[in-house]
């Protein structure tokens, strides 16, 4: 099993009671409330952790948001030019840059080629479906979401692999009459793929396409759902059946000396959940497109009725979770190395195998001191022996 | 003059109309929600006007091909509509979102039209580049988009709460249609303003005064680019004169049909 690092390197240094009036805290709140200085200092922490994990042996992923508390990383590939340069081992996952609001995919592949190339090949490409908040900042269509992220994705696959270019594309959503980027990818045809998604249908697709499927804070249901999905999908198009190193699982872990202290310092862990999510109505629930029309009467009412069906909002049902909560859903494995092991491996006899274990391992008001230590601890006493999984 | 709903079948499209009402045709195009069967300025105008009023594809009960989503669409689809409803000419009334399809029209293809009656319309850019004409409805908090929305909230604005399902179902499908068709630019097609100098048939501008999705100053501006148009503004009423203000608007539309 191989891990990986993810820190979104969330800004909570907000003043609580403007939190707290806020209806949201993406999208619409004012960058005011962020101090470039502090969000420096952020910045080169989130890259020192990484340079660690390098030294360790814990790969790294950059990720993007826009636009809110949650996460400072606007741009995923800026990170990727950094880490390509400063990293010597491990390899870098982008999760990702936002296809489904980027104008042009062309780019998008262009930035990919460029990491790929000054990293020597320790590049994966990870797709995010995007939505929520993201499409007020992206100024993005909610609508058609599914459509964009497909003709995206395809695009990009095309422009990292195809040498004999230029070639044209007149796509539905994209297009662009003149492809023929430089350099091309180091891993050629292209990257590995992954793609972040707990939707059954979309995993079908990846499962079809042999894309890594990650789950993002999803409940141990929910992952083996997706993942049944994506074998059926292959195994009913005639291909031969996913190895564990097709799937992927983020969850929140936090290694500590005790179990008190790692499910203690673990547990801030889980400000993402409770304080990041916060969006307002208009950018989640009755943002168009975010689920069918059918859920619009557990959406808009206040008050709901009996018999309504809950609409699948599984984010939305984890704000106000307890690390208790957590730890038993499989969402937060926390405590001494011997417990996060313990958690892990119980975790993944139930869902199935996956081979990669992706760490949220820094958020909210967590300090770098407390995330080094908590990531040299897991790659001593924890990380070796998930290796004999 | 109870109003029936019929369905027409074009160009692919399922086509959901509520008629209501004998005299001169006139085809209204709604805005953000579908004209209610129930509404009371139907049966009003109903008196004076035989009144169609056709859900647009992807709203309400009609249904939409999988490549129909761009405003151009709409505007050619109605287009076919009037070549359809047997009657040489139809007075052509938008309302909101249904305004800018009556302006497009109007601009394009007069000949079919008798009148134009243009309600609180949006699609066209006015001011300058960073202030926004049109509220918009979709990254807005829904409180300030109902305070914005109505003279008169408490009294008109939908309870979700009250509603049945179907009847949220229906509104939230209306919403993604509108979000489809009118997401970017937000709701205003950049080279209208130049083409409404087209428009070659008596045209009333009717707005709500206290329009706070799009103001009256703004429907002042669009009526200042229509040869000959005429401006009115209907007191007691936001973005919906049609429902806050029925009698009001109904005798202005009349006499308008009746100059």
């Amino acid at each position: 099993m191989q891990a990986w690092y993810l820190n979104e390197n969330p800004y909570p240094f907000v003043p609580p009671h403007v939190l707290d009036t806020a209806d949201s805290v993406r999208a619409s709140l004012p960058n005011k409330f962020c101090d470039p200085k502090v969000a420096a200092d952020l910045f080169e922490e989130a890259l020192d952790e990484y340079l660690l994990c390098d030294d360790v042996g814990i790969n790294v992923v950059s990720n993007e948001h826009h636009s809110g508390i949650n996460c400072l990383f606007g741009a995923s590939p800026l990170i990727l030019g950094v880490l390509a340069r400063q990293t010597k081992n491990v390899r870098i996952l982008s999760l990702g840059s936002l296809i489904t609001v980027r104008k042009d995919p062309v780019r998008v592949a262009e930035e990919y080629a460029m990491a790929d190339v000054m990293c020597r090949g320790r590049l994966e490409i990870g797709f995010v479906k995007s939505g929520g908040s993201e499409m007020a900042s992206g100024n993005a269509n909610p609508i058609g979401i599914v459509d964009r992220f497909w003709e995206a994705i395809d695009l990009i696959l095309k422009t990292l692999s195809y040498r004999e270019g230029p070639f044209s594309w007149e796509g539905k959503h994209f297009t662009h009459r003149h492809v023929n980027i430089w350099p091309g990818p180091w891993q050629q045809p292209h990257p590995p793929l992954w793609a972040a998604t707990g939707d059954p249908t979309t995993s079908a697709e990846l499962g079809r396409r042999g894309i890594v499927n990650v789950m993002v804070f999803r409940s141990a249901e929910e992952t083996m759902r997706a993942w049944a999905s994506y074998r059926k999908a292959r195994a009913e198009a005639g291909l031969p059946a996913p190895g564990p190193d097709r799937f992927g699982y983020t969850a929140f872990v936090y290694t500590g000396d005790t179990d008190e202290e790692g499910v203690r310092v673990g547990s801030k862990l889980l400000w993402f959940l409770n304080t990041g999510l916060k969006s307002a109505p208009q950018y989640s629930k009755l943002l168009p497109g975010a689920v069918p029309p059918e859920y619009a009467p557990a959406l808009y009412r206040t008050k709901p009725r009996p018999g309504t069906v809950a609409a699948p909002r599984p984010a939305a049902g984890l704000i106000g979770i307890t690390p208790e909560q957590a730890m038993a859903k499989g969402l937060m494995f926390a405590g001494n190395p011997d417990s996060v092991y313990r958690q892990i491996k119980e975790f993944r006899e139930k869902v199935g195998p996956f081979e990669h274990l992706v760490l949220a391992s820094r958020s909210g008001f967590m300090t770098h001191q407390e995330a080094t230590k908590g990531l040299k601890l897991f790659a001593k006493d924890v990380l070796p022996r998930l290796a004999e999984l | 003059m109870t109003p029936t709903i019929e369905r027409l079948h074009l160009r692919g499209v399922d086509l959901e109309v509520v008629r209501c009402g004998a005299g001169s045709p006139l085809v209204l195009l709604h805005g953000a929600e579908p004209v209610s069967p129930g509404a009371p300025f139907l049966p009003l105008l109903g008196r004076h006007a035989e009144v169609l009023a056709p859900s647009h594809p992807g709203f309400g009960h009609s249904t939409r091909p999988a490549d129909f989503d761009t405003v151009y669409d709409l505007v050619h689809f109605y287009l076919e509509v009037l070549e359809h409803v047997g009657h040489d000419r139809v007075t052509l009334m938008g309302l909101s979102f249904g305004g800018w399809l009556a302006a497009e029209i109007a601009a394009t293809c007069s000949h079919r039209i008798g009148r134009l009656i243009l309600v609180d319309a949006v699609g066209i850019k006015v001011s300058d580049r960073e202030t926004p004409d049109v509220l918009d409805v979709f990254n807005t908090a829904p409180a300030e988009v109902r305070r914005r929305s109505w003279h008169d909230p408490d009294r008109w604005a939908p309870d979700y709460d009250a509603m049945s399902d179907e009847a949220l179902v229906g509104l939230a499908r209306n919403r993604d249609a509108l979000c489809l068709y009118a997401w970017h630019p937000y709701m205003y097609n950049p080279q209208l303003k130049r083409w409404l100098a087209r428009i070659a048939v008596p045209t009333l501008v009717l707005w709500g005064a206290g329009d706070g999705v799009v103001t009256p100053a703004y429907g002042r501006a669009y009526t200042a680019l229509i040869p000959g148009a005429r401006f009115d503004a209907i007191p007691g009423a936001g973005h919906h004169p049609e429902v806050e203000q029925a009698e009001a608007f109904v005798e202005r539309v009349v006499d308008f049909l009746e100059e």
